[in-house]
Order: C-alpha cells, then sequence, then structure tokens
C-alpha cells in the first residue's frame, strides 16, 4: 500500500483542486461527477458498447447538486471523468438577516456572514420559520467547485 | 312500494301457510301435507312476489330460507333457461354466453342440494335442446349451456361466488363422475347428427356452427383436470395416490408449451378408444378437407380449427384408459391419429413450398403440436416405430426432415420474427426436447435409436448453421438488447438447452462437428489478422461459444453438475483418451482462451464481448469438467446403469480425468486463473465481463473445496492475491467487483489444511487494508483530507473489499475475520463521524458491520461478544445523532427523494443489524458455558430499537422491504422478550405502541399478521404476570391520569377497542382471523369489564331487535361456548379461535350492511342496462368498469 501512502501524503496541500480524476468505469450512483462544468450528483449510470465488439461506455444521469438541473454524459469506461471536491461543514445559525444573508458560527467560534438565504420560496421559508420557533439549528453549508448552498437542517434542541 | 289490500291479504296467507307447513315439518307432523305446501310455492308460475314478501315480512328463519330456495329454482327455471332459449336465434352472442354463464352459477349454487330427480328435469331439457329437435338454434345453445356448466364446475375456472373450496371440490367431483361422460356422448351426437348435413351441402348451414360449438364443447371436457376417474381402483384404496402419483413423473413433461396431458381412466375406455370415435373424426376431417381443398381460407374457419385441435388433443391422451397390454392399445391409438394427421405434414418439402407461396400455416402448426403430444407421452423408440409401419421412414426421420425444412425457410427470411417458421421451429424444438428428456432424465430406454441419432445429428448441423447465419447477420446491428451479454444469453438459454439436448444424441458426430466448425472460424481470424474486420468472425464465435457450452455441460443452479448422462454413456470409438471428441474439442477452446494472454493478439481478435463468451463458458466448464471429484463419477455411474453402460460410462469418464487432479487439471486451473486475471487487468473499464469474471468464473473455481486446494498453491493465484493486496492496480475495478474479490480471495483459503495456516493467509491478504484505514482514521488532517474524491473512492473499495471478506466467514477462518473487524472497529466510528454528510460512505460502513457481525456473533466469546455489541451500540448512537431532526434541503425533487432512499437504506441495515445480533440469542457456538455472566442481548436490542425507532418515519414505513424488517424485528422482540417493554421510557414506549397501532391498520396482511401476534405477547404476558400477582407491564396497563386528570385509558383498553373495531367492521383477510383471535383472547381478559361495556355499546346501537337479539347471542356465545376457560394454553386458544370464526360468520353480515348497500344499486343497473340496451356494449363495459371494483 506504499503507493497510496505516498499520494496520500503528497495532498498535504487538501482543497487545492477543486476536481479530481476518477475513471469512469469505477463511478457509482450516489456519487459525484463533473457534467458540463457542473458539480452533479449522480442518479443513474448505464454500461452500453460501442459497437457489438467495441469497447464498453458509461451512460451518466447526474443532478446538479446546486440548481438542481439535469444533465447527461457519455463516457468510454475506461476514460477518467472529472469527480467535483465536495465539502459539506456544519455551522451553528446564529442570525438571519434582513438581507438576505445568514450568519454562522463556525467551529473555532468567529463567524461566516458571507451566505446567501436560498431564492427558493420553500426553502427559505423552511430555515426561517425553523429559526423564527427559537429553534437551536445547525444549518449544513455544501460547498464544491466555488460554490456554497445550504443543504441541510438540523434541530439541536430548544435554545436554553 | 305499494300493494293493494287484496294482494297483500293473499300474500299473508301465503306466508301463513309457508310458516305452519315449516313448523310442522320441524316438530315432525303431518309432513306429507307440509311439504307439499313448500313444493306448491316452488312450482307456483310467479313465486316472487310471495316469496319476497316472505322474505321481508317472516319472524321464521325456515320460512325465509323457503322463500329464498324458492326464488332460486324459479330463477334458473323461469328466466335463465327460458331466456337463453327463446332468444335462441338471437345475433348478441355475448349476451347470451352472459347469461347461460349466470344459469350454470345457479346450478351450482343449488347443486349439493338438488335432489337427482330435480337435476334431471333441468338436464333433460338441456339434452332434448341438444338432440337438434327443436332446430339448429336451439341446438347450439343447448350445447353452449354444458360449456357454460363444465367451466363453471371445473375448479380451475369456476368463479369464487364467497363458497368454501370444499364445495367446488364436491361440485366437480360430482360432476365428473356422473355428469361429464354424459356430457361428451351428447356433444359427440350432437356433432356426428349434423355432419351428413355440413358435407352434403354446398353453401354454410347453421349446423356448421353447432358442430363447431359440440367439438369445442368435447375439447373442453378432454381438458378437464381428471382427478377422481383417473386412478380407478387406485383412488379408491387411498387419497393419498391422487397427489402422489403423478407429480413427480409429469413435472418435467408438462411444463413444455401447450401440451397438456390427458388422463380419464378407464371408464372412458369405452366412449374414446373402443367406440370408433376417432376413426369418425379422422374421416370427418378428412372429408371436409377434401371437400374444400380448392378454398385456402378454409383451414382457418372455426370448424376446422376446432376439428384439430381436438385431434391434437386425442394424441395426449395417457394412462389406464388404455387396457395394460404393454402399450399396444396405446400405440394403435397413436398410429390411427399419425396416419390421418400425416397429410397435414408430408412430405415436409411440399408442405413448407406451399404455405411459402400462401396457403394457411395453421394446419402444419397443429401437425406439429400432434407430434409434441405423442413425444409427450411415448420413449423415442415407440415415437421412431409408430410410422415404420406404413411407411418407408421411422417418426424420427420425418421429425427431422420438418424441422430441417422449417430452418431452411428460416435461414432465408432470418430477420422477421414471429412467422410460422419462428412457431414451428419452437414446437419441434419442444417435440425434441420431450424425447430426449426422457434419456437425459435416465429413466426411460437410455438411448435413442440409431437411425435417430442419425436424424439429431442432421438437424443439429442445420441448427449450428442457421444459428452462425444468424449471428453474421447481426454482427453489426446495434441491437441494444443484445449487446448485455447476461440478457441475450438468458434469453436464449432454453432455446440452447433445447439444442443442447439434440447435440448431445450423437456426439460422435455433433461434437467433431463443432470443433470444425470452431477451428475454421478461428484459422479465419487468424489469417485476416490486422487485413480484415473480424467483427463478423468474433460475433460467429460468441455464438458458437455459448451453444459449445450448453452441449458439454448443464447449468450448475449452485450445485456441482456433473457431466451430463448422455455424453458420459455414449459409446466412442476412439480409444485415447487425448481424442476423445468432447477432449478434443475442450482442448481447441481452451488453447484459443489461451492466446488472449497475449497483448497483441488480445489488441487483434479478443474483443470485450468475445471475452465474455470466454469467460462464461470457462466457468460452466470449468464447474463440471475441471478436476472433477472422481469419487463422485464411479459412484453415480454405479447406481444409475447396469453393467453394460458402466463399461462404457466409465470409458468416458475416463477420459475426461484428462483435466483431473493427476493430470492435466493442474496446468489447466493455472490457465483458467491467468485469463480470469488479464480480464480484471487488461480490460480496463469493461464492468460486463468483470462481473461475469468475479460472479461467475471466480466463485465457480472455488465453490469446489478440492480446487480450492490446488488453487491456494498455484502462483498464479498467489500473484493475483498479492496484486489484490499490495498493488494499485486492481482499485480500478468496480467496488462491488472488488468486494467480490475479497471474498473469492478468502474461501480459497478453505484449501489449507492447516486451519492456523488459513487464518495466516486471511491476516495476510487483508492486513494492509486494515492498517490502512487505521492510519487514516488517525490522521491528525483527516477531517481535511477525507473528503477528497481520491480519498472517497480508496475508502470506499476498502470497505468493501472488508465486507466482501466478512461474508466468506467460515469457521476455519473465523479467527482471522473477527481480528479483521476487531481492528478497526474505531476507525469505523470516526469515519462514521468524518463521513457523516457523505451517504454512500455512511452506508458502505453499516453494511460492512452488519455483515461482519452477521458472520461472527455466533461464533462470540463473553468477553468479544461483549465488545461487539459495545461497539454496534455507539455506532447506533453517532449514526442517530447525525440523523435525527435532520432535513435535506433541495431545490430537485429528484435529490430529495434520493436523500429519501438513502436513509431508507441505512434504516434498513441499522434494522438487519440489530436482528443479526439478536441470533446470538438463538445459536451460539462459542465454548463459554451458559451460566457465564454475558451480554444480556435483549436489554441491548431493546435499547438499540430505541435509537432507530425516532429516525423510522411514518412516510419511511412506506417502503415495504424496510416496513417488514421493522415489524419482523418488533414482533420478535415482543414475543421473545416482553418483561422488556415494561422497562423502556416512555417516549420509547410510546414510540413502539404507535407503530404497532400503525401495523395493525397496514395494508399488507404480513404485516399486520406480525403486529397481533406481537400484541398476543404483550397481552398475554401482563395477564399471566398479574394473575400470579406480579405487576406485568404495571401501570402502563392501568392508565394513568393525564394533567387535566382525566383518566386516559390503558394500552391494552385502547387496543382492545382497535382491535374489535378492525375485526368486526373493517376489510381483512380471512386468513387473518386465526391471528385476531391469539390477539383479542388475552386482550378480554386482561380488560373484562371494559370488553363488557363495549358489547353492550355494540347492542345498544343496534336499531332492529332481530339484530339486537341476535348480536347479544353471539357475543354470549363468544366468550361462553366450547368450553372456554380463563387460563391461556395452547387449548383455549384454539377453542376461542372457532368461537371467533363462529362469531363473525354470525354478526359480520348485518354489522356491515352499509357497503354491501353500495354494491347492490350498482349490480341493478348493470343488469337493468344488460336487459334494455339497444347498444351492445354498454352492458360489458359497465360490468367490466365495475364489477371488479366492487368486488374489491
Amino acid at each position: 500500500m506504499s503507493d497510496e501512502e505516498h499520494h496520500f501524503e503528497s495532498k498535504a496541500d487538501a482543497g487545492a483542486s477543486k476536481t479530481y480524476p476518477q475513471q469512469a468505469g469505477t463511478i457509482r450512483k450516489n456519487g459525484y461527477i463533473v457534467i458540463k462544468n457542473r458539480p452533479c450528483k449522480v442518479v443513474e449510470v448505464s454500461t452500453s458498447k460501442t459497437g457489438k465488439h467495441g469497447h464498453a461506455k458509461c451512460h451518466f444521469v447526474g443532478i446538479d447538486i446546486f440548481n438542481g438541473k439535469k444533465q447527461e454524459d457519455i463516457v468510454p469506461s475506461s476514460h477518467n471523468c472529472d469527480v467535483p471536491h465536495v465539502t459539506r461543514t456544519d455551522y451553528q445559525l446564529i442570525d438571519i438577516s434582513e438581507d438576505g444573508f445568514v450568519s454562522l458560527l463556525t467551529d473555532s467560534g468567529g463567524t461566516k456572514d458571507d451566505l446567501r438565504l436560498p431564492t427558493d420560496e420553500s426553502l427559505l421559508s423552511q430555515i426561517k420559520d425553523g429559526f423564527a420557533e427559537g429553534k437551536d439549528l445547525v444549518v449544513t453549508v455544501m460547498s464544491s467547485m466555488g460554490e456554497e448552498q445550504i443543504c441541510a437542517l438540523k434541530d439541536i434542541g430548544p435554545k436554553n | 312500494m305499494q300493494r293493494s289490500p287484496n294482494d297483500l291479504s293473499q300474500l299473508q296467507a301465503t306466508m301463513r301457510a309457508i310458516e305452519v307447513a315449516c313448523s310442522s315439518i320441524q316438530m315432525m307432523v303431518n309432513r306429507a301435507e307440509a311439504e307439499a305446501t313448500i313444493l306448491s310455492l316452488c312450482q307456483s308460475p310467479q313465486p316472487y312476489q310471495a316469496c319476497q314478501y316472505i322474505l321481508e315480512n317472516s319472524q321464521m328463519p325456515n320460512a325465509r330460507f323457503q322463500a329464498a330456495t324458492a326464488i332460486r329454482d324459479a330463477a334458473i327455471r323461469d328466466y335463465c333457461l327460458c331466456y337463453v332459449m327463446q332468444r335462441a336465434s338471437s345475433p348478441e352472442g355475448y349476451v347470451q354466453a352472459k347469461v347461460s354463464a349466470a344459469a350454470a352459477q345457479l346450478m351450482k349454487r343449488g347443486w349439493l342440494e338438488f335432489s337427482a330427480a330435480e337435476k334431471e328435469t333441468f338436464l333433460s331439457e338441456v339434452k332434448q335442446a341438444t338432440l337438434g329437435i327443436h332446430g339448429a338454434d336451439v341446438q347450439f345453445i343447448g350445447i353452449k349451456l354444458m360449456e357454460s356448466l363444465v367451466s363453471e364446475f371445473s375448479l380451475s375456472t369456476s368463479t369464487a361466488m364467497g363458497l368454501p373450496a370444499e364445495f367446488h371440490d364436491q361440485c366437480q367431483k360430482s360432476m365428473e363422475l356422473e355428469y361429464l361422460k354424459t356430457f361428451y356422448c351428447w356433444a359427440r351426437d350432437a356433432a356426428s347428427s349434423v355432419t351428413n348435413k355440413i358435407l352434403d351441402s354446398d353453401s354454410p348451414v347453421p349446423e356448421t356452427k353447432v358442430c363447431t360449438a359440440a367439438l369445442r364443447l368435447m375439447l373442453q371436457i378432454l381438458n378437464w383436470d381428471f382427478r377422481y376417474s383417473k386412478n380407478g381402483l387406485e383412488s379408491a384404496k387411498g387419497k393419498k395416490n391422487v397427489f402422489s402419483a403423478q407429480v413427480g413423473n409429469d413435472n418435467n413433461l408438462s411444463r413444455r408449451s401447450e401440451c397438456t396431458i390427458v388422463q380419464p381412466g378407464p371408464v372412458w375406455h369405452d366412449v374414446l378408444i373402443s367406440s370408433g370415435h376417432i376413426g369418425w373424426l379422422l374421416s370427418f376431417y378428412g372429408a371436409l378437407r377434401q371437400k374444400f381443398s380448392c378454398e385456402g381460407f378454409w383451414l382457418d374457419c372455426p370448424l376446422a380449427v376446432s376439428a384439430r385441435k381436438l385431434i391434437v388433443q386425442f394424441c395426449s391422451l395417457k394412462g389406464n384408459i388404455f387396457h395394460s397390454d404393454i402399450g399396444q392399445m396405446q400405440e394403435n391409438h397413436l398410429l390411427q391419429l399419425l396416419s390421418g394427421i400425416m397429410q397435414w405434414i408430408n412430405p415436409p418439402d411440399e408442405v413448407s413450398k406451399a404455405i411459402e407461396s400462401g396457403k394457411s400455416e395453421s394446419e402444419m402448426l397443429d401437425g406439429c403440436r400432434a407430434l409434441l403430444s405423442i413425444a409427450t407421452v411415448t420413449t423415442p423408440v415407440v415415437f421412431d416405430q409408430l410410422l415404420k409401419s406404413i411407411s418407408p421412414f421411422g417418426t424420427l426421420t420425418l421429425l427431422s426432415a420438418l424441422m430441417c425444412e422449417v430452418l431452411k425457410v428460416l435461414m432465408v427470411r432470418n430477420a422477421e420474427e414471429e412467422t410460422w417458421s419462428w412457431v414451428a421451429r419452437d414446437l419441434l424444438l419442444d417435440t425434441w426436447t420431450a424425447l430426449l428428456v426422457s434419456i437425459e432424465s435416465g429413466g426411460e430406454t437410455g438411448l435413442l435409436p440409431a437411425v435417430g441419432r442419425n436424424a439429431a445429428s442432421n438437424v443439429f448441423s442445420l441448427i449450428v448453421e442457421s444459428e452462425l447465419k444468424a449471428a453474421s447477420a447481426s454482427a453489426f446491428s446495434d441491437d441494444m438488447a443484445s449487446d448485455y451479454f447476461q440478457a441475450s444469453a438468458s434469453a436464449m438459454d432454453e432455446r440452447l438447452s433445447s439444442y443442447a439436448l439434440i447435440g448431445r444424441a450423437s456426439i460422435d458426430i455433433t461434437i467433431p462437428l463443432l470443433t470444425n466448425l470452431f477451428n475454421e472460424r478461428v484459422a479465419r481470424l487468424h489469417q485476416g489478422r490486422g487485413i480484415t474486420d473480424p467483427t463478423v468472425t468474433l460475433e460467429e464465435l460468441y455464438s458458437m461459444l455459448l451453444i459449445i457450452g450448453h452441449v458439454l455441460a448443464d447449468e450448475g443452479e449452485g450445485e456441482t453438475p456433473l457431466v451430463p448422462k448422455a455424453i458420459q454413456t455414449q459409446h466412442v470409438a476412439s480409444g485415447e483418451s487425448e481424442k476423445h471428441p468432447v477432449v478434443v474439442l475442450s482442448s481447441s477452446i481452451l488453447n484459443f482462451a489461451k492466446q488472449s494472454l497475449d497483448s497483441e493478439m488480445r489488441a487483434s481478435i479478443f474483443s470485450p464481448r468475445l471475452m465474455e463468451a470466454i469467460t462464461w463458458f470457462l466457468a460452466r466448464w470449468s464447474s463440471t469438467y475441471l478436476m472433477p471429484s472422481e469419487e463422485t463419477g464411479e459412484s453415480n455411474s454405479g447406481s444409475c446403469y447396469d453393467n453394460n453402460h458402466m463399461v462404457q460410462s466409465s470409458v468416458s469418464s475416463k477420459a475426461f480425468l484428462i483435466f483431473g487432479e493427476h493430470n492435466q487439471g493442474k496446468s489447466v486451473l493455472d490457465l483458467v486463473v491467468h485469463i480470469a486475471t488479464t480480464t480484471l487487468v487488461s480490460y480496463p473499464g469493461e464492468k460486463d465481463l468483470q462481473a461475469l469474471t468475479c460472479y461467475h468464473l471466480l466463485h465457480a473455481l472455488v465453490r469446489r473445496r478440492n480446487v480450492c486446494v490446488h488453487l491456494v498453491g498455484l502462483d498464479s493465484w498467489r500473484r493475483l492475491a498479492n496484486a489484490f493486496a499490495n498493488e494499485r492496480l486492481l482499485f480500478t475495478l468496480y467496488s462491488a467487483h472488488q468486494r467480490s474479490l475479497a471474498q473469492t480471495l478468502v474461501v480459497s483459503a478453505s484449501g489449507i489444511k492447516n486451519p492456523e495456516a488459513s487464518n495466516q493467509y486471511v491476516r495476510d491478504l487483508m492486513c494492509h487494508m486494515t492498517n490502512y484505514l487505521m492510519e487514516l482514521s488517525s490522521k491528525n488532517d483527516l477531517k481535511i483530507v477525507a473528503h477528497q474524491p481520491d480519498v472517497i473512492l480508496l475508502v470506499s473499495c476498502l470497505l468493501e473489499r472488508l465486507r466482501g471478506a466478512a461474508r466468506a466467514t467460515e469457521p476455519r477462518m473465523q479467527k482471522a475475520i473477527y481480528e479483521m473487524g476487531s481492528t478497526v472497529m474505531n476507525s469505523i466510528l470516526i469515519f462514521l463521524e468524518v463521513y457523516k454528510h457523505e451517504f454512500a460512505v455512511v452506508y458502505l460502513l453499516l453494511k460492512f458491520v452488519v455483515d461482519w457481525v452477521d458472520g461472527q456473533i455466533i461464533y462470540l466469546e463473553a468477553q468479544e461478544t461483549a465488545g461487539v455489541v459495545n461497539f454496534c451500540m455507539r455506532l447506533l448512537q453517532l449514526y442517530s445523532s447525525h440523523n435525527i431532526g435532520k432535513i435535506s434541503l433541495s431545490i430537485s425533487s429528484s435529490l430529495l427523494s434520493e436523500a429519501k432512499t438513502e436513509k431508507y437504506k441505512d434504516l434498513r441495515a441499522l434494522l438487519q443489524l440489530l436482528a443479526n445480533l439478536c441470533s446470538k440469542d438463538l445459536v451460539d457456538f462459542s465454548s463459554d458455558s451458559p451460566e457465564t455472566p454475558g451480554t444480556n442481548i435483549s436489554q441491548v436490542v431493546y435499547f438499540g430499537l430505541c435509537i432507530v425507532i425516532p429516525l423510522i418515519s411514518l412516510d419511511l414505513l412506506k417502503y415495504p422491504k424496510l416496513c417488514h424488517d421493522f415489524f419482523s424485528l418488533l414482533s420478535h422482540l415482543l414475543e421473545v422478550y416482553p418483561e422488556m417493554v415494561a422497562q423502556l421510557n416512555d417516549e420509547a414506549f410510546s414510540h413502539v405502541l404507535g407503530t404497532l397501532d400503525f401495523g395493525l391498520h397496514h395494508q399488507d396482511m404480513e404485516v399486520v399478521d406480525m403486529c397481533l401476534r406481537a400484541l398476543k405477547a404483550l397481552a398475554s404476558y401482563h395477564y399471566k404476570e398479574t394473575t400470579v400477582g406480579k405487576v406485568g407491564l404495571g401501570t402502563r396497563a392501568a392508565g394513568s391520569k393525564d394533567q387535566n386528570g382525566q383518566m386516559s385509558e390503558g394500552i391494552f383498553g385502547r387496543f382492545l377497542r382497535t382491535l374489535l373495531h378492525l375485526v368486526l367492521f373493517e376489510d381483512y383477510s380471512t386468513d387473518l382471523v386465526s391471528a385476531a383471535a391469539d390477539a383479542l383472547l388475552p386482550l378480554i381478559l386482561c380488560e373484562q369489564s371494559l370488553y363488557q361495556r363495549l358489547g353492550n355499546e355494540l347492542i345498544e346501537r343496534q336499531v332492529n331487535p332481530a339484530f339486537k337479539s341476535r348480536l347479544a347471542n353471539a357475543l354470549q356465545c363468544l366468550t361462553s361456548s366450547n368450553q372456554l376457560s380463563f387460563t391461556l394454553d395452547r387449548m383455549n386458544y384454539q377453542r376461542f379461535r372457532k368461537n371467533l370464526i363462529n362469531f363473525l360468520v354470525e354478526v359480520r353480515g348485518f354489522l356491515r350492511t352499509i357497503k354491501i348497500l353500495v354494491l347492490f344499486p350498482v349490480l341493478f343497473v348493470c343488469k337493468s342496462v344488460l336487459q334494455t340496451s339497444r347498444i351492445q356494449d354498454p352492458g360489458r363495459i359497465l360490468f367490466e368498469k365495475i364489477y371488479p371494483k366492487q368486488v374489491k
């Protein structure tokens, strides 16, 4: 396994790269993939061949993780695809400002104030309602390829 | 409805008379007079009004009963019969069909109560009709009515009518024994009465319709599932024979298409065989055929079709209808039929030419069906002999010639599917199969006669030719369906197995043929390398490998397949093993496959698809021929064959030993492993190919211990294992394939003799992976690097591999696999934290733990168990803390539903984990004595359940599998450890009860059943505890005061209400009644006063005084009849079940009137539409659309 360890160490500057190459044949449903320069979640993979005695190719159907749009791509399965680096970070929700920004508490005790609320009404109300009820909310922020968005909400009990 | 006073008084008088008559019958006075009174009611011309009045007004059940009977009789007599007979000439056939079906149903309802004389009256009317005295139309209707009767009385086509199965059985028996033969004779007489008219007339006559209907009825009767008359004497001896005599024998024969065996038994001999009936039928058809020979359409007209169908049906007569004269009578019978059928199919070339130039194919196809039927009821030798007495060639020769003709036509018009030649080919293939299967299963005479083998080999060579042609024609088509190996192979599988049977019939000819064809193609590939496009040849080789694989070996289906008997027992001239045709062919293919190891050859010849075929072939071939365990070969041949065969078979088995352990076996095994490795390493991204290698080929190799012994000693295997454990290359495989590979490699360790060595083998294989996971999990910057896609991929692959290894747990390697898991337990918890948002990884973590615990738990010692259980609980808590109260937000609905599915899969895994932990209490192989204080599994599992339950929303329970798993775990826990419920905290307790309540109203019967079992367990536990003075479920059962001082009901009270409501008012399957009774009894015992109150309420709610008293009685009986006592033993449960069933039968009818009232008006609308509408469709549409819904 020395090979991997070497590889492992070389990524000390982790986070620098936005995407990683990965062989198309190894990408599974529920994984991530970059299609047309957008980070997508794979919801369907199927394989076919180029002609009866040709090589396999993979057909991916992905959903853009930020805007929910459907994307499709066909790649020879021995070729590499780009896989996005997706991270999710939990923050405690401190405040929702008038101008559509949230104020979040980071692990290190600082605040993060540059994240906009989603524009979609139903998502917006789910966040606002919970906050208005005085619940202690943790939001999960998903970020990938330079974009950020709140992707989940968790109630960790009433405010003390 | 208003009635005039005069009418009313008359009706009252009638009612009184009937009531008096009924009571005098009961009291046994003036019996004759009373009977006469009742009979007069039945026979009065229009009894409806009187009967209706009695039904509505009489207080006497007996009188109401008589009235109902009278209505029914009148309805049959007046309405249905008259309606049908009078409108005999009406053109709306389907209305008549419906009415005669109704008449048949009415007849059947009363069948067991009618006296013989009553039936006689009815049937004599039918008989009169069929004789043709009232003209052809009535004759036709009479036959149709019999058809309805027969189909109503046959079990498979009867209407349920809400009557018990036993009733249907008795009706069927009565019909079969008393009337079926009579009906048959009437139909036969009707048919023969009109034949002359049909033959003499030049224009269509109405008698044609009669004749067709009669033939159809005869066919229908011959299709009857004869049960009672079949075995004659035997069935009189005991019922058992009815079942045991036939089952095994018919199985493989009757599964064939369109072929049912007709076994009416000896009583039918006179009608069917000795009466000359068949001769009449054949000559009738022959005469008609002659007469209409110039009119091509005639072959497809209903009369011709039904006559042919009947003839074909006669071909499948079997059993003791023929006297036991060594089959002579049956042979004569078949010969007679065959000589009639000959003109349909012989000479084959002319027949096929005629069809190609426009003649209808239906007669020829029926001829093929007849051959199939004959083949099904005879042995190959008899089959062949049949024709010899009337023609220069045997039946097998004819069959082969026919098949060849069909194949030739098929080759010319290759592309079109579903033409007559396809149908004919499938029918004839089935015929061959029927003949050859009896040989393969070893029961019958052994081999085909020599001429048959020739015929078979001719057919086989044409089959191969046509398949090759089809392959080359499709080589460039981009047909999606055939792109996938799996799909195309299984779709062709059935056809290929038939080919294989034919091919195996004469291996000395067919196998060398296959060898030549194969070698030719291989040579062509080599010559054309780099010059011509190989695609066509590749596709031909692909197709050949499939055929050869089927001919040489059987599918194991999990067992170790032996060399097919036909191959094992056939005498082959060549003396030396190396020259045995099977050995030669196998070697050719192995040599060809070996060339794929060369990278240049691989690039130019071995396409992924060809490799798929090779891999599939190697898997199938190796299971049979590679290192066969020698003992099994001999003991098998010894037991099944006589001496003569044994000599031959041992010659063949010896030949195959060339691939055995002491011969070439090792080198062939080495080659196979090399090829497998090549497909994994040198075909990047070819998922389908690699799936075949992992799931088929490698699994097949490690399935047998004796192969594993050699496998672990091979360098090639060691290299594969080493590459897997230490190199990066195999990480490019699809991760699920890596799991399978890990499993295979671990299983192969069972081939190492010394247990310690096999444990060491597993440790060596897995230690790098576990070490890597441990190192990674202890990195300081784990949080940062963990989410890099390459790290995620690596972790996922490693987890899949660990899971694969865990699934391979066997006692021999258990230690090493336990260590593997326990070293990473901590890392797993760390990963669960780090990857809490990464569903794919979380799921793999959970699944690994599930499989590992499943394999290990029963072997673990007390201390180990404690560790594992503790780990599982931490895992559950951690998972719960991440997910409870979490809401996914996404603009995309499909991402949201994905998130839901992910949650569902996780939870299912968690439930499986709990269920696996439970199994420790059931099976335990540890060395601890039972007294050793161990982990309290029940406590642990309940604790786990309390963690999991809040995560399961009612929404998630809509996933059927999750729902099922959840309730089976819940009911298991409540049944085995009811005492634990008392210790649950309030929240968990109300969760458990809430889900039980939800489950009781679930649609899935099994879920309801499980909930009822759980309820029973809870209530009976509480009752038993409290009767001996303990607390049972204590305050929870007793109910409590809430904040407002209101008394809230205890749980058993709540469930008693729910269950009573369910049982009385809701729809459920009757299969649930017993389970409901089992739950209801302890609930009633727990809450006796509430039960009394509920019962009284129920009675008070009834307005109708009659119902009121019936309900009160029924409730009384429910708890008091059958000596029901206050104990909860088996006996008492059984009694209560009976009581509940009786109770429900008595009261559910009137308690649930509302729904029935809804149903009736709809039926009346249908009926009136049917009667009055001039347009033909509305009635039918209404019936079809509304009726099924209401029935539901």
